[in-house]
């Protein structure tokens, strides 16, 4: 098979940068890319002519996830087994990345959105600049935050985490940084001089990777004024809550509590909307997904993903994936028509299937690549 | 359960290839050669993960094997010495995941976690998750890792502080909304899993909340009426009153009918006038009583018209919302404690302190406004057990968290020991994993397989205590009285063992497993001294036989049933698979159980004969008494365990279930000298016996590290000797 033109590779010496080069669909993750990334990176851990891997998008976007609508269709021309597939290679792949042996720094640009997230907050190092954009919207999809996220998310600060992961709020730059999403935060001007720095000094060595990054560092970029992250104690307080309906209740009476209070409002507003948007069904299992996922290590949530993605397209439950593509993605009436309908008609019973291995004999839970190295840092650094 | 790190190794090719395990007997070890050396690079899928997938059942499980023996070969090669230049340093040891040297678990640790934990695992996980997220349990990095757990190096007044902090975090995350409304055998179970998933945090805050919410929440439940649950439901959910539950005093501990607190009634105020008429009166280790509770519920004589109607409990204010000691109260602290500094163990003296009517706690008995003593039950030995029976909870929960204790102690002593290396067995090997050593396996192995039997048996006094009865209450009391004692000691024991284990890093208070002893030696003592509660075993035993052979009716109730049967027969000569049969254990703990029975009966009837007062010959005759207490828990233990065993089906989980079982029972076997001391073993048995631990050991070894993942105790909560060691030692760490 031709290498794909959809990833493309810079070699220098030993650093070698590999580009998301899909700029139409904001270089969204096709399963072409994700079998070419597989494919790179084992070659690339391997090779000892390689030390370090530079990871960054072509155009506006660093990357805006995996590609779901062609999943979709996938799954309506043949069997949701497609999507299966496409999903176990790229769970693998982030996989792969959180236990790499070599450095990875990613330069993230403009969308860091789902997949996006996905190929790069498992590396070692993740550089946020003026214009970065994050978020996991999966719950506004029907789907939930996966590619690891329940493992990344649930290891930021106090509930941060549940918040990011069933609002599906976006967080820029200063924010990342804030929270440890990121480890670095580079003005948009240098992002280019960083990138021929790292390439001259042609080292592997994360101290030496680390220092050079610094060199072109903002340390200490200032949130703005209405940052959510100022809003972390209320935050904490709401979202720790058991589930998902004491969330929205300890929200709106948060929310009556400030009435007066006109700065409050936009924020806890948009807050509680989102969360009423938001498939019922993906918040419930979201939310049970980072808690799990806090006493988890990165393959344990990978592998619980796995079966959780696998009963969302097999739908059996709920077709609230299918629809929130439809709505959001297809059709872009914005107007997806869950079922169940209401967080209440959504059962515990119904919750603890999409744990659970799938009946269908064909089906084995994700198998992960035997990895000897879990580095210090790879749990460290969040 | 995620850790370790290597750098780049090289690996020498050696033949023949050895497994650490089965524990291969030393002197059995194949000599190993030198071939080649190559550079292997460390991502070479022959290694994997540290945390290997718990549920996916192998698709080949040959290249598994084959894949495991090579990760074996190269584990065991990471401290090769890599050349004999005697000027160059040796290599380092490296820290090496027990998952790179252990196969994945062959069955699925989720379900054996769900029979540990049962349906109140989301229930727990969540006061993990909520415990991990915030400062107040005081994370720190260490290794790679974070783990939670107080500083114990604060002074007494500060932990105590922290822990009445802990408790706020977690009322205004709604932890305990619904403590005193939800109903029913679910309720319970939700109040028990929340006991429990804090006490794996910290012991004093599990004990704090206890009192607050067991103890003075439960006196007022279930001792008091609807006009205390009116006006005291609500504010003790919020923790605006703070509660605690003098019972105990200075004279008086597991006797609480010879408590010297004096009450008596004023009919013209219509108050009564709680008095400590002595010294030996004081209130004594009464917790929260030290600084912070409000409230009190007081045990305390009652004398009506110069009556004593025995012993009653009353609600008394002690502090102010200033927190200021009341007028009439005494208070002074119990002092800095081997262990719980976390909990502020107070005195309390009543001087002539008066009280309204109305804060009688009357479920039982009442004293109307112009001072008549009211009662339904009219003999006082009844209407004294009325009236304490609710409070059985206070050992259930002791015993479930003995377990998770014990839980903790092991996880973190069995993954030392699969990391640990001590020892070339010859020049030039390397050093051998202390689990590697049938001795070492022999000190833990029995241990956690005996920790799951009785974390079995928790869980059905758990069930029993939900699902209680007024026809059962007897049954729930000896049971916890048994499993209170058993599961206790059985914790300290573990920890003690453990410690030694870890060796110098036990020591260490980070490292949990020597600490924890003196956090939880307590438990052997409080809610009933574990001897005087083994000897109440045998007491209602015999009351029970006793009462079936007077009514001439076969024996019912206590899973005493086995006695109606004739007595089982011991095979001569055993052998190693009789010795896992169901039916030889349970035939050879049934016979124990029976005899010893039938011993104490004819010791007591005997030196009734002889005249002897029913007192005196319970003093008398302990020595069978605790033997017949332990065959009485054992029995127990092993029938639960079996009930258990039967709603698994077959498979790998089942097998493993077995195995511990027969672990479980062959070391009661082995270590009780009961057995031999009445022959239910003759010596050429029990030398079978002892040698089949040996075996049993062996077999248990390659599920070790399973075996503790499926504890369902999360990284945090463990220590950092318990993953990567060397990174949490090292200089750059400091």
């Amino acid at each position: 098979m031709a290498p794909t033109n959809q990833v493309l590779i810079k070699e220098s010496s030993n650093v070698r940068t590999i580009i998301l080069n899909r700029t139409k669909q904001l270089n969204a993750l096709s399963l072409e890319m994700i079998s070419r990334l597989l494919e790179v990176f084992h070659a690339y851990e391997e090779d000892p002519n390689v030390k370090l891997i530079i990871m960054k998008g072509e155009g506006r976007a660093f990357c805006a996830g995996g590609d779901v609508a062609a999943v979709v269709n996938d799954i309506n021309k043949g069997s949701w087994k497609l999507g299966a597939n496409f999903f176990s290679k790229e769970f693998t792949l982030n996989y792969l990345m959180a236990t790499y042996t070599k450095p990875q720094v990613s330069l993230l640009k403009g969308i860091v959105m789902g997949g996006g997230a996905g190929v790069s907050i498992h590396g070692r190092f993740r550089v946020v600049t003026d214009n970065t954009v994050f978020a996991m919207p999966e719950t506004a999809l029907g789907l939930f935050p996966d590619v690891g996220a329940s493992y990344y998310l649930s290891r930021l600060p106090g509930f941060f985490g549940e918040y990011v992961g069933l609002t599906g709020a976006r967080l820029d730059g200063a924010e990342m940084l804030a929270c440890g999403l990121a480890t670095h935060f580079v003005p948009l001007e240098k992002l280019s001089l960083l990138e021929d720095a790292l390439c001259k000094a042609n080292s592997g060595d994360p101290k030496i990777i680390n220092s050079i990054i610094n060199e072109f560092s903002n340390t200490n970029p200032k949130l703005k004024e209405k940052s959510q992250y100022f809003r972390l104690k209320t935050i904490d307080r709401c979202f720790s809550r058991r589930t998902v309906e004491q969330i929205i209740s300890a929200l709106v009476s948060y929310k009556k509590e400030k009435e007066a209070d006109k700065n409050m409002d936009d924020w806890i507003s948009w807050t509680i909307q989102s969360l009423k948007k938001a498939s019922p069904t993906s918040l419930k299992i979201s939310l049970r997904s980072i808690r799990e996922g806090r006493l988890q290590g990165v393959g344990q949530c990978l592998i619980r993903e796995y079966r959780m993605v696998c009963s969302v397209m097999q739908g059996e439950y709920s077709k609230d994936f299918f629809e929130g593509c439809r709505a959001l993605l297809l059709d872009k009436d914005k107007n997806p028509k869950w079922n169940p309908s209401k967080l209440e008609f959504v059962s515990k019973d119904m919750v603890d299937r999409y744990f659970a291995a799938l009946d269908d004999k064909d089906w084995e839970d994700l198998k992960l690549p035997a990895r000897s190295n879990l580095p210090v840092y790879a749990i460290s650094k969040l | 359960m995620e850790g370790g790190t290597a750098s780049s190794v090289t690996i020498i090719i050696l033949l023949p290839i050895f497994l650490p395990y089965p524990a291969t007997p030393i002197t059995q070890l194949p000599t190993i050669r030198l071939l080649h050396t190559v550079k292997f690079p460390l991502s070479d899928q022959l290694l994997m993960e540290s945390s290997p997938p718990s549920s996916s059942p192998s698709s080949s499980p040959s290249m598994d094997r084959v894949n495991f023996r090579t990760q074996v070969l190269s584990r065991h090669l990471h401290h090769h010495p890599q050349t004999t230049d005697l000027l160059r340093t040796a290599p380092c040891l490296n820290y090496s995941p027990p998952e790179l040297s252990n196969p994945p678990p062959n069955f699925d640790t989720k379900s054996l976690r769900k029979l540990l934990d049962g349906t109140s695992v989301e229930e727990i996980d969540y006061i993990f998750n909520l415990m991990i997220q915030s400062t107040l349990f005081c994370p720190r990095e260490r290794g790679g890792k974070v783990f939670i757990a107080p500083d114990f190096n604060q002074s007494m007044e500060q932990q105590r502080e922290m822990t009445v902090k802990r408790i706020e975090y977690l009322r205004d995350r709604g932890v305990f909304e619904g403590w005193f409304d939800k109903k029913g055998p679910e309720g319970d179970l939700w109040r028990f899993a929340l006991a429990e998933s804090v006490s794996v945090y910290d012991h004093s805050l599990g004990i704090k909340l206890g009192v607050h919410f067991f103890l003075w929440g439960g006196a007022i439940r279930f001792m008091g009426t609807k006009r205390h649950h009116d006006k005291w439901y609500k504010p003790t959910e919020t923790y605006e009153v703070k509660g605690c539950f003098a019972m105990t005093e200075l004279g008086h501990g597991s006797n609480v009918r010879g408590i010297e607190t004096i009450t008596r009634y004023d009919a013209s105020t219509g108050e009564f006038i709680i008095n400590t008429p002595c010294e030996s009166a004081q209130k004594y280790w009464i917790g929260g009583a030290g600084n912070h509770a409000t409230h009190t519920v007081v045990f305390s004589q009652l004398e009506i018209n110069g009556v004593n109607e025995g012993v009653h409990a009353f609600i008394a204010q002690i502090r102010d919302e200033n927190g200021n000691i009341c007028p009439n109260v005494r208070i002074a602290d119990c002092g800095h404690k081997i262990g719980l500094n976390g909990v502020d163990n107070g005195r309390i003296w009543f001087d002539n302190l008066r009280i309204p009517r109305e804060n009688l706690l009357n479920s039982v008995a009442d004293v109307s406004p112009d001072g008549q003593y009211l009662t339904e039950i009219k003999d006082p030995d009844q209407r004294f057990a009325a009236f304490l029976a609710p409070l059985t909870s206070g050992r259930v929960t002791i015993a479930a968290s003995s377990m998770n204790t014990t839980k903790i102690g092991l996880a973190i002593a069995i993954r030392y020991s699969l990391s640990r290396r001590a020892f070339s067995i010859k020049p030039n090997e390397p050093e051998v994993l202390l689990l590697d050593y049938p001795s070492h396996q022999r000190r833990l192995l029995p241990l956690l397989a005996k920790t799951y039997a009785l974390s079995f048996a928790s869980n059905y006094l758990k069930m029993i205590y939900v699902n209680r009865t007024p026809q059962t209450i007897k049954t729930v009391h000896v049971v916890s009285s048994a499993l209170k004692a058993v599961l206790t000691w059985h914790c300290m024991r573990t920890l003690q063992e453990c410690r030694e284990a870890c060796g110098g890093q036990g020591i260490k208070t980070e490292n949990h497993v020597g600490h924890l002893k003196s956090e939880y030696d307590v438990q052997l003592t409080f809610e009933g001294d574990n001897n005087v509660l083994m000897q109440q075993i045998s007491k209602a035993l015999l009351a029970e036989f006793l009462a079936a052979k007077k009514r001439n009716k076969p024996i019912r109730g206590l899973g005493l049933e086995h006695l109606n049967k004739p007595a089982p027969i011991i095979p001569t000569q055993l052998t190693s698979s009789t010795l896992r049969t169901t039916q030889f254990q349970t035939d050879i703990f049934c016979l124990r159980e029976r005899d010893l029975l039938q011993r104490f009966v004819a010791e007591v009837s005997q030196l009734q004969a002889q005249g002897e007062s029913k007192e005196h010959i319970f003093t008398v005759t302990y020595q069978t008494a605790e033997d017949l207490g332990r065959a009485f828990s054992d029995r127990l233990i092993l029938q639960t365990y079996l009930d258990v065993e039967a709603t698994v089906p077959a498979g790998s989980l089942k097998s493993v279930l077995g195995l511990m079982r027969s672990m479980y029972t062959t070391i009661v076997m082995e270590e009780d000298a009961s057995f031999l001391r009445y022959g239910y073993l003759s010596t050429n048995n029990a030398a079978v016996v002892r040698k089949e631990v040996l075996n049993l050991c062996s077999e248990l070894r390659p599920h070790a590290l399973s075996l503790v993942s499926s504890l369902g105790i999360p990284d945090a909560f463990l220590a950092p000797i318990a993953f990567n060691w060397v990174e949490a030692n090292a200089w750059s760490s400091i």
